[in-house]
């Protein structure tokens, strides 16, 4: 240790530890590149698709109703920005109340569950049946019996939203440590005690991951209740713009309406990764940074 | 605090089998009591019974204390897992008894105990970020904090280094004197050195072994408890 240590603060003396100095300098430039490689890289990647699309539809003179350039696409995200963003506010809206929705009713239902077995035989099935129906085809039923089209379509985003949530916050909540458990019970805590000094922290993990899955699954299923829903006085949002411009043979505003739903999707998942580390950053294995 | 003593004296069985028959354990007041034996000879389960705690086994006996009152809610406990809530800090982990029972937080003698066990620098850090022999002694200064008069210890020392087992012994034997303790340990050499009763469980049954005259707890390197822990060992390897 005192050699790595002596070399560390005369990296010029009379008879530097030459080996440990190169060693250690090739793992600090590794570590350097990979820093910058980990965004350069995907960049790159997107400007050469972005360039080649370019290059696929000139050097064919492929008709822009059938595949515009990126310079159209670009166009129309600026010409009907506007309309785009007023869609793409909608869909934001119903996705993330039915996020919103999905965590209130997973996770209660997981407590739930853990607290009375018999609720938990009782309903666990249908909350499986219903997510693996698919939504697409549950949603033409919903809309028949919902009056408001946005109750609708937050019905359908939390049908597909809600179990992931369900699953994993019960996962975690029954994955607490037995030897805590009996501390607990040593410390005769009440069952109430247990649940929110216990049971709620160890499942935080658990229930963070089911929350990013969550994420990505109400936006699928606001865009899936939007084109069950189709036109209906305020229900305009991203996928039904793309329905509406693919009618028009506008298939460069319908580049354009699906690169702001991938980019909704992209936003959430690193918003609830963000969450989730921030929440986890003191304490948890998926978090903490490790000195080697 | 004064502490009773405790005797458990029945049976626990095991689906068919017994895991001890018809045993007596007494714990004298105020003292360390070692029980010894190998692994899955039922010891812990013995210590677990004590603890109110589920064993997985039929038990048929009883549990008293020298005073007539129940045992249960009086007990402390540490494991050789240091039973550290990941989410709190130090002090919030040494803490965690009182606010769980509602009491105000008496913050003047955590921090004591907490610097009494060395630990003042690390009051505000997450159990991942110390090392064994620290969260063990957080776990110490959790025990104390209750202010339970009977301790049960589950072979709490057994995954520390050979120093850090031995400084814990002493801190231990200092902090949890006057109050009753039953360690539970498969290390003859720590049964040597701590206990002022020691008894051997093997096939089933306990036997109470004589211990040096020398007063708990014990040196290191004092000749007799040397001989006392290899007696011990020996007595286990012809089991």
């Amino acid at each position: 240790m005192s050699i790595a240590e002596d070399a560390r603060h005369v990296p010029d003396g009379n008879a530097p530890p030459a080996q440990i100095d190169a060693e250690e300098a090739r793992r600090a430039r590794t570590r350097r590149i990979e820093r910058i490689a980990r965004w350069t890289l995907p960049a790159l990647v997107m400007v050469l698709a972005i360039w080649g699309w370019h290059r696929v539809v000139t050097v064919n003179e492929i008709p822009h109703y059938i595949l515009p350039g990126p310079g159209l696409v670009w166009e129309s995200l600026v010409n009907d920005r506007a309309m785009l963003m007023d869609a793409a506010w909608l869909t934001f809206r119903i996705t993330f109340m039915a996020l919103i929705l999905a965590v209130l009713g997973g996770a209660g239902l997981a407590i739930l569950f853990n607290q009375s077995r018999m609720l938990e035989m009782s309903f666990y099935p249908y909350a499986v049946i219903l997510q693996v129906t698919p939504v697409v085809a549950i949603a033409p039923l919903i809309f028949i019996y919902v009056e408001s089209k946005i109750a609708g379509m937050l019905i359908c985003a939390w049908i597909v939203a809600f179990f992931p949530v369900l699953s994993s916050t019960t996962l975690g909540l029954n994955s607490v440590d037995h030897n805590l458990r009996d501390l607990f019970k040593i410390y005769r805590a009440s069952r109430w005690q247990r649940l929110v000094h216990l049971q709620l922290p160890s499942a935080l993990p658990y229930f963070l991951g089911g929350l990013r899955i969550a994420g990505g699954l109400s936006l699928i299923g606001a865009v899936v209740a939007e084109l069950v829903a189709g036109t209906g006085g305020i229900g305009s949002g991203l996928a039904f713009r793309i329905q509406e411009a693919g009618y028009r043979l506008n298939i460069a505003r319908m580049f354009a309406a699906l690169s702001l739903v991938a980019a909704m999707g992209v936003f959430i998942f690193a918003a609830l990764s963000l969450v989730s580390h921030l929440l986890l950053r003191k304490w948890h294995e998926s978090a903490v940074k490790r000195e080697t | 605090m004064s502490a009773p003593g405790v005797t458990l004296a029945g049976t626990a069985r095991f689906g068919g089998t017994a895991l001890f028959e018809d045993v007596r354990l007494s714990l004298a007041a105020g003292q360390w009591t070692c029980l010894l034996g190998p692994s899955g000879c039922g010891k812990s389960t013995l210590l677990r019974l004590i603890a109110g705690l589920e064993t997985g086994a039929a038990f048929a006996g009883e549990i008293a204390a020298s005073d007539g009152r129940p045992v249960a809610g009086r007990v402390a406990y540490m494991a050789q897992d240091d039973l550290l809530m990941p989410w709190l800090d130090v002090a919030g982990n040494v803490a965690l008894g009182a606010r769980l029972r509602g009491e105000a937080e008496d913050a003047g003698r955590r921090d004591a105990l907490i610097a009494r066990l060395g630990l003042a620098d690390h009051a505000h850090k997450r159990p991942g970020a110390l090392s064994g022999g620290q969260r063990q002694r957080v776990a110490l200064a959790r025990t104390l904090m209750e202010e339970r008069p009977v301790v049960l210890l589950d072979e709490p020392f057994s995954a520390l280094d050979a120093r850090t087992r031995v400084d814990m012994q002493e801190l231990a034997a200092e902090t949890l004197a006057g109050r009753t303790v039953l360690l539970v340990t498969h290390d003859p050499a720590e049964a040597a050195r701590m206990g002022d009763a020691v008894w051997l469980m093997e096939g089933g049954a306990l036997y109470a072994v004589p211990v040096p005259g020398s007063p708990a707890i014990r040196p290191v390197s004092d000749p007799e408890t040397l001989r006392f822990g290899a007696d011990l060992l020996t007595r286990l390897r012809a089991a």
